[in-house]
């Protein structure tokens, strides 16, 4: 009975809180919070989509901004050479990275460990470089603009939220099925799960498909919602590939909701340092007259970045599975040292 | 108390607190939203520019702000990243309310945070980006004050076809960024328009450690003369290796970006001699107030500043210019404020700016460029000969003919 | 032909440069077992220790003696404090060391850019822009005796492995660390001199790049990229390989840019890097064998 009862709660929390954010807009008048929920929920598919090839498959991809990418630059190009509304590059978005994902599996997947990392590092900026290139066909580092469909922030909140919810919904019915099974027997030993009749590369390429498709409609979203891109925007290796796994090692790999925690911790973060705490230090400098509390403003937005990687290499000395996988640890740790009074 | 009322009334405590600082500071001021690049690798210039925004409010508001409520300056750090600017753009727009925006540091951060401007109509003054479609989609809330990228070479052809007419030959190298992509483009289509024969165009990735391979072509090329897009220590590097290789074209130039800077000079040294660059802006151009930025922002700052540092200064009185017509009873709207844009003609330190609708563009700023070269480790003014400080040298003196 | 010559020596000087990157992370590679994608940043480090030592008068090839000892200690340290940790917890993914070297490279990059900000400086010697020409061939004097220090640490390290204790129990790790720790070897001691020394080396390479490049924080990204592709061309752990993997980048990347233009620079780097890691997995060590 007990049992039951927390199966349920736990189904419940998730569709509780896809009930709070589709009511989000209803409360939030800021365009600029709605905006920020929007990132938030582009990180959360980005997020969990190299979560189901990394976390749960256990093949650490460093080349997921060329997933990103494709799908970004398929909409825009679409645009930029056939005048077709990028929304329909967002249906092709997805598609397109997932042909170029079967090259990428291709030459990857023969590969272990760190040279499977490697390989797709190599991959993603080898793409950035051509995209660059190609200045004919791409556009170049000139990128590619396009006015934004709607004014409003709300339809695209809507969009990414159907989005983030149905990557997530469809990783979960995954992981629940057979093949999620054949996932995490890749991951656990490789060889163990061959010599059991499992197809690993067969299961490995799903796997990745599955997860170039979501990253890549990420992609095409982010063409439509941002107005903007270029190849050292989209291709990024240090903002798409190495944050969707900062993403998801702060929040917890290898569990459904990790990517979705990761990304709101990594979105919130950099916002907060950025800003200065939306402006609290300055407001505090001011009203208390101490200049030292500015100044202490003034380098808390200087270190955004800075403050995000502290946050990854504490999350990996303490938290190993992230937030998520280690939430019993946190809970024994953290709220048990502060009893209730 | 427990625990989570703790941190409940903390979470109050700071919303509270948010609340009375965006409410308090709005009293009596007029804000102006500048979005730049203040951490990240092109802080450098968002610093020079917010220096000169600072300084062109501080000057404003001393001699009695907008009709007499202050400037307010609300800097926000686009971290040169085109999602962050538009963070920041929606901010400004919906948290700050700002009736108008300015800045606009790099090319892709200025066209993901134009549309946004226009379509939440809240007027953009762009003083840097050059990305040349940003005021080519008709956007009648983006007004730009200085030239876009493809215009940046004029002064340089007019050069080739007024002295340096026996230049039959060019060899194009270009990093391969916005910038660098699209003025090398419109270069090559004006030089091949004006019979000039281009032997090599070659793109590279910013940051290369060696142009050794790339310089033995052009060495082999022999060409008349050798146009360079680079950030300042790749042409730092281009000129040194080019030393080191002697390579003597009847001139070098540099199509703006990173030839005009001290730092150039100073790390290619003798290299560096005799080199021309495109430039928007030197201070020694006969427009009012032009010396005295200069001297003001080195008396200020204890550093120089250059023609960044002009366009932000320029950008802050346009601004209020706009403002103080917008302004008459009631607090300037964007709307109001938009619409003084459009009907701005006024001198600046950085030259005359009236947004003006040509060819594709509209509300765009025309502007006449310059060139400038570097003799005896002095940047001089050299074309055209009007704002010429020195005359210039040419043909460049190769190398083993320098003493 | 002497577009061909000067391709030539300029690949092969650049290849010295790379080579010394390429040591220290073959190392770390080859008794880790893990990449480090903070050996840029490392390097980054130390370009700034040669800058703020040359404002102080030093001479780059002085401050070597500074930088090396320095980033020694900070790679014992990262290693003894912030990866061996990881190797006792259990963890879904065995990649966390590597995820680690990530946030080390994002902090080392932001403590730098925090204290120098992102301005470019340049470490200008008197020697930065000398050449010497044979025939038509212009060398060029800092980028010569880089490559002449770097085959001298290099013909040093093969003598340490090969020659002392402490070499063979590093080599002895590198092969088999379970086998290593059965005859006696501390292998959580070897890991922290290596990382160490791995630091020290790639400490070089920036002191000897620092004369002929300018520094600046984001620096790190590209070389450590360049560092594992010269690790797998080379084959992990084996310093003969590093510079045969060194030279073969260097000379890629120059003749890729005289004959097929600049910008294809970085992409036959790793078009070459691909090819070998799917067809000749092991990189030239398994051609040379040592």
């Amino acid at each position: 009975m007990k049992a039951a009862g927390s199966k349920m709660k736990k189904n419940l929390f998730p569709l509780l809180l896809l009930a709070g954010l589709a009511l989000l807009p209803l409360v939030l008048e800021s365009n600029y919070f709605l905006h920020l929920m929007i990132l938030f929920l582009l990180w959360v598919v980005i997020g969990s989509s190299w979560n189901l090839l990394a976390g749960f498959t256990g093949q650490v991809s460093f080349g997921h901004a060329a997933f990103f990418g494709v799908g970004a630059y398929t909409a825009g190009l679409l645009f930029h050479h056939l005048q077709i509304s990028p929304w329909w590059g967002m249906a092709l978005g997805g598609v397109f990275a997932f042909l170029v994902g079967l090259p990428f599996g291709a030459i990857c997947f023969p590969l272990r460990g760190a040279y499977f990392a490697l390989a797709s590092l190599a991959l993603g900026e080898g793409i950035r470089h051509i995209a660059t290139i190609a200045e004919s066909f791409t556009g170049g580092m000139v990128g590619i603009m396009i006015m934004p469909t709607f004014v409003s922030k709300v339809p695209y909140y809507y969009i990414t939220l159907f989005l983030a919810s149905l990557s997530v919904l469809s990783i979960q019915l995954i992981m629940r099925s057979k093949p999620g099974y054949y996932f995490i027997s890749i991951r656990e030993d490789q060889d163990a799960a061959a010599s059991l009749g499992v197809n690993t590369t067969l299961y490995k390429n799903v796997s990745l498909a599955i997860s170039a498709f979501w990253t890549g409609m990420a992609g095409a979203l982010y063409m439509n919602y941002m107005g903007f891109i270029d190849p050292h925007v989209v291709f990024s290796l240090h903002d798409y590939s190495v944050m969707a796994i900062l993403v998801a090692i702060v929040g917890g790999v290898g569990t459904v909701y990790g990517p979705t925690v990761g990304a709101f911790i990594m979105v919130a973060f950099q916002e907060l340092f950025r800003t200065g705490f939306f402006g609290l230090f300055a407001f505090l400098g001011k009203a208390t007259g101490v200049a030292a509390v500015t100044a202490l403003g003034d380098a808390v937005k200087k270190a955004h970045v800075l403050g995000f990687g502290i946050l990854v290499i504490v999350v990996i000395l303490y938290l190993p599975n992230g937030v998520v996988g280690d939430w019993e640890k946190i809970k024994r740790n953290v709220f048990r040292i502060h009893p209730a009074k | 108390m427990n625990l989570r009322s703790g941190v409940m009334s903390a979470f109050a405590a700071v919303l509270f607190a948010l609340g009375i600082a965006s409410g308090a500071l709005a009293a009596e001021k007029v804000k102006v939203g500048v979005l730049l690049p203040l951490t990240g690798s092109q802080a450098k210039f968002g610093e020079i520019e917010k220096r000169s925004y600072e300084m062109a409010a501080e000057e404003i508001n001393a001699k009695g702000g907008i009709n007499g409520s202050m400037i307010e300056l609300i800097f926000e750090d686009d971290t040169g990243k085109p999602d962050v600017g538009r963070s920041a753009v929606e901010k400004l727009i919906s948290r700050d309310k700002v009736p108008v925006i300015t800045g606009g540091y790099s090319s892709s951060v200025t066209a993901a945070a134009a549309p946004v401007a226009q379509q939440l109509k809240v007027p953009f003054v762009i003083c840097t980006g050059s990305a040349d479609d940003v005021t080519e989609k008709g956007y009648d809330f983006v007004f730009r004050i200085n030239p876009p990228a493809s215009e940046y070479p004029k002064a340089v052809e007019s050069f080739l076809k007024e002295v340096a007419k026996d230049v039959k030959t060019v060899v194009l190298l270009y990093e391969n960024s916005a910038f660098g992509q699209s003025s090398s483009k419109s270069f090559e289509k004006d030089a091949e328009a004006a019979g000039l024969k281009i032997v090599l165009k070659e793109g590279y990735q910013a940051g290369a450690i060696d142009f050794k391979p790339i310089l033995t072509k052009v060495k082999a090329a022999n060409p008349d003369m050798i146009y360079m897009v680079s950030y300042v220590m790749d042409a730092s590097l281009l000129m040194r290796q080019s030393k080191e290789l002697g390579i003597n074209p009847k001139l070098y130039v540099g199509g703006g970006a990173g030839f005009t800077l001290p730092e150039f000079a100073k790390s290619a040294g003798d290299a560096a001699d005799y080199v021309y660059s495109a430039t928007l802006w030197v201070d020694t151009l006969p427009f009012p107030g032009a010396k005295q930025y200069a001297e003001n922002f080195q008396k200020k700052y204890g550093s120089d500043t250059e023609y960044h540092g002009a366009e932000a200064y320029a950008a802050m009185y346009v601004v209020a210019d706009a403002l103080k017509r917008a302004t008459s009873a009631s607090a300037p709207t964007p709307q109001a404020v938009r619409d003084a844009l459009a009907k701005t003609d006024m001198m600046t330190a950085f030259g005359p700016v009236k947004f003006v609708s040509y060819g594709k563009k509209s509300q765009q700023n025309k502007l006449d460029t310059y060139m400038v070269q570097w003799q005896k480790g002095e940047l001089e003014a050299v074309w055209p000969a009007k704002v010429a400080t020195k005359k210039y040298v040419y043909p460049t003196p190769a190398w083993n003919a320098r003493k | 032909m002497d577009v061909f010559l000067q391709t030539l020596v300029a690949g092969f000087l650049k290849g010295g440069l790379y080579a010394l990157i390429g040591i220290g992370m073959t190392l770390i590679m080859g008794v880790m077992g893990i990449i480090n994608l903070a050996h840029g940043q490392l390097m980054m480090l130390a370009m700034y220790v040669t800058f703020v030592l040359n404002t102080m008068g030093v001479d780059p090839y002085v401050s070597l003696f500074v930088a090396m000892p320095l980033l020694f200690l900070l790679g014992v340290t990262i290693q003894k404090f912030l990866l061996n940790p990881l190797i006792r917890v259990e963890t879904i993914l065995p990649e966390n060391q590597v995820l680690m070297t990530v946030g080390i490279g994002m902090v080392l990059t932001e403590i730098v850019r925090f204290a120098f900000k992102s301005d470019y400086k340049y470490v200008t010697t008197e020697y930065s822009n000398r050449t010497f020409s044979l025939g038509n061939i212009s060398f060029s004097v800092p980028l010569t005796i880089a490559f002449g220090i770097a085959l001298l640490f290099t013909l040093a390290m093969f003598w340490f492995l090969l020659k002392t204790d402490l070499g063979r129990s590093i080599r002895a790790t590198a092969q088999d660390k379970d086998a290593a720790t059965l005859m006696g070897v501390n292998t959580g001691r070897i890991t922290v001199i290596t990382f160490g020394i791995g630091s020290a080396l790639v400490a070089a390479a920036g002191c000897l790049l620092a004369p002929v490049y300018y520094i600046f924080p984001d620096i790190g990204g590209p070389f450590t990229s360049k560092a594992f592709i010269i690790t797998i061309l080379g084959g992990l752990g084996s310093t003969v390989g590093a510079i045969f993997g060194g030279v073969t980048l260097g000379l890629a990347e120059s003749m890729g840019a005289t004959y097929f233009g600049m910008e294809y620079e970085d992409i036959v780097g790793l078009t070459i890097f691909i090819l070998v890691l799917l067809f000749l997995p092991g990189g030239f060590k398994r051609l040379t064998k040592v």
